[in-house]
């Protein structure tokens, strides 16, 4: 098993830990070693001490980065969930990878206000939290991410659905272990309309 | 402080296929006035025929269609395969669609869409927007992405398919099923217009299809007690087009407005049954029994063919009991093509060659999975119905059904004159790309 570096980017309540916990678990089922750096968690120890000037957050970003890459390279998935707002840094850090998949998670501002149990939105809103990404502070959306989730529309099983499906696709993880696509009575049926149609 | 604005996509397109309708059947047809609302649609934009991905079968061309890439990339080869390491059938299903399709990418960009009887997608999986899988989808539960529209399709009435077995003998009952057919599509496109934002709305009409297999006589004889009614249906499906664009040109972008089939269509005279001619030339060899499939292969079997005309070398590498090896596998490939060069009718009433042209895979494939697709196919004459079944005691057989593909004279139209192709050489596989072209998306 090769590891890859998967990280969820997005404004603040965009759901990126939420997702990067069910990608996790799943990912767990499969029998694929995880670690998730959580960029709430991040700010409590490898980045405790830094703020969110420019310079800061860049600093903050290269290092869950660079966490990842030497989890990667050693056959873990590494999962990143932290806003990373700047473009120039998150292309700095895809290419510190071999195997790195972006996934945004978009969503209107008023959704994410809506979502906001902890009131922060309207906080920043208010002037009283400096720095909020996507109110006071700059969100760049990312131009060309593999995976572009739109989670004030969708649900949670679907956009996780999004996400399995692309790394199935990339072959970056096993698929998942179906007996089969079709129960016994459904293969008869098909073969029943196949023969009738003409086909076998 | 300025800030990137989340943008939504704006551009839309609208797809109707058309299953199984041949390029010269739908000019006929509204030249002989039988579809005016079409004929008026098409004078505007450009009309071309179009040649598919081989085996020319509906599993094959939708999956190049919704990925605009070939089967050696796709990985789907036929409505058929062999399960690993043995000679039972398997049913290839959505999940083994290998790349991406066009709902995936349009996604990517932001775009949804709206998938209305698609075949080759059962199970319906996530797609950007709303997915309702065509044949071969059986439950409606399964057929359908997400489920929250199962009331949708109930308030429908919607259907997946005809009751193919009670109506290929039944033309009244066929005819009865088409036209509600067609008509809770109609109704689930209403009540999926408007539910959801989409940029690609796809609705494809499989009872053409139908029709053609089990009464294409009544195409072509005027004086067939069916004619009329085959003429009507194609009235209803005039109307059909008529109406999905009649609601399309009220949209913002109403020139992005397409048309295909995924194969054409012509009379079967004969079927023609390629696991017998390889039983008697000597390629295939079968223990005696009653099961009509390949677990009887035996060990000194050199080929074998899956559904429709797909030959596969017996490999040692590949198949439980295969024999052939790599260095040997050319040689064999040369004699078939002989064998199938020379393959004639002899009960006509002038002896017809029945193999118009034989490909090597590798001229017809190219991708990661082309090493799981035949290694030669073989394409008809027009009337020749090629079949892998397997146990028939006779090479040349009388017809079972009226109607056969074909893997020209299928359809391509485009409202949108730049993104037309009437060179005589537009594909299947490339399609797809000027639809997303249309909402700019590029390849």
């Amino acid at each position: 098993m090769k590891g890859f570096t998967l990280w969820f980017t997005g404004l603040p309540c965009s759901g990126k830990s939420t997702l990067a916990k069910h990608v996790e678990e799943i990912l767990l089922e499969r029998g694929v070693p995880v670690e998730v750096l959580d960029g709430d968690e991040v700010r409590e120890n490898l980045s405790k001490g830094l703020g969110y000037s420019k310079e800061d957050r860049d600093i903050n970003i290269r290092r869950i980065g660079w966490v990842c890459k030497l989890l990667s390279r050693n056959g873990v998935v590494a999962i990143a969930a932290a806003i990373a707002p700047y473009q120039e840094i998150r292309d700095e850090v895809r290419r510190w990878h071999d195997r790195y998949v972006e996934v945004y998670l978009k969503a209107s501002i008023e959704s994410l206000k809506e979502r906001d149990v902890k009131g922060m939105y309207k906080q920043a809103l208010a002037g009283k939290i400096k720095n909020f990404t996507g109110i006071s502070d700059p969100y760049e959306e990312p131009e060309n991410p593999e995976v572009l989730l739109e989670t004030d529309q969708e649900t949670v099983e679907e956009s996780v659905n999004k996400i399995i499906r692309t790394l199935e696709l990339l072959e970056y993880i096993p698929t998942a272990e179906t007996e089969t696509e079709y129960s016994a009575d459904e293969e008869e049926k098909i073969k029943t309309r196949l023969k009738d149609l003409g086909y076998i | 402080m300025a800030f990137k604005l989340f943008g939504r996509k704006t551009k839309k397109a609208c797809v109707i296929g058309l299953d199984g309708v041949p390029y010269t059947l739908l000019k006929s047809m509204i030249e002989r006035g039988v579809m005016p609302v079409t004929g008026e649609i098409i004078s505007r934009g450009s009309l071309s025929s179009m040649t598919v991905t081989l085996p020319e079968i509906s599993s094959v061309s939708w999956s190049t269609f919704m990925t605009g890439k070939n089967p050696g990339e796709h990985g789907i080869f036929g409505f058929t395969d062999l399960k690993d390491g043995s000679y039972d059938l398997r049913f290839p299903s959505f999940r083994d669609l290998k790349t991406e399709t066009i709902w995936d990418l349009l996604g990517k960009t932001g775009g949804r869409s709206i998938v209305i009887n698609q075949p080759s997608t059962y199970p319906a999986r996530e797609i950007p927007g709303v997915l309702i899988s065509g044949f071969v989808a059986i439950d409606i539960e399964k057929a359908l992405y997400p489920k929250k529209y199962l009331a949708s399709l109930a308030r429908a009435r919607y259907k997946i398919d005809i009751d193919t077995e009670k109506c290929r003998d039944n033309p009244d009952l066929l005819f009865k099923d088409l036209d509600a057919l067609l008509e809770c599509r109609r109704r689930v496109l209403d009540e999926l217009w408007t539910k959801e934002p989409w940029n690609i709305m796809e609705i494809v009409v499989t009872g053409t299809d139908r029709l053609h297999h089990f009464v294409w006589d009544a195409w072509e004889d005027e004086s067939h007690p069916h004619h009329q009614d085959f003429l009507g249906y194609y009235r209803k499906v005039d109307q059909f087009i008529g109406y999905v664009y009649s609601k399309f040109e009220r949209e913002d972008t109403p020139e992005n407005f397409f048309m295909l089939s995924d194969h054409g269509f012509c009379q079967t005279k004969k079927e023609v049954h390629i696991n017998t001619v390889l039983e008697q030339h000597g390629f295939l060899d079968m223990e005696t029994g009653d099961s009509a499939d390949l677990t009887r292969i035996t060990e000194n079997a050199r080929a074998f063919a899956l559904d429709p005309a797909r030959i596969y070398i017996h490999r040692r590498s590949r198949y439980p009991k295969g024999r052939v090896d790599e260095r040997d596998v050319a040689g064999i490939k040369e004699e078939l093509k002989g064998v199938f060069e020379s393959l004639a009718d002899d009960g006509a009433a002038e002896r017809r060659p029945i193999i118009r042209q034989i490909f090597d895979a590798d001229e017809v494939y190219s991708g990661p999975h082309a090493a799981m697709g035949p290694d030669l196919l073989l394409l008809p004459n027009n009337g020749y119905d090629l079949k892998g079944k397997v146990g028939g005691s006779t090479m040349v057989a009388e017809r079972r059904l009226q109607g056969m593909h074909t893997w020209d004279n299928a359809f391509f139209f485009s409202l949108r004159n730049d993104l037309s192709d009437t060179s005589d050489e537009l594909q299947i596989v490339d399609v797809p790309w000027k639809i997303l072209r249309s909402v700019d998306v590029g390849a």
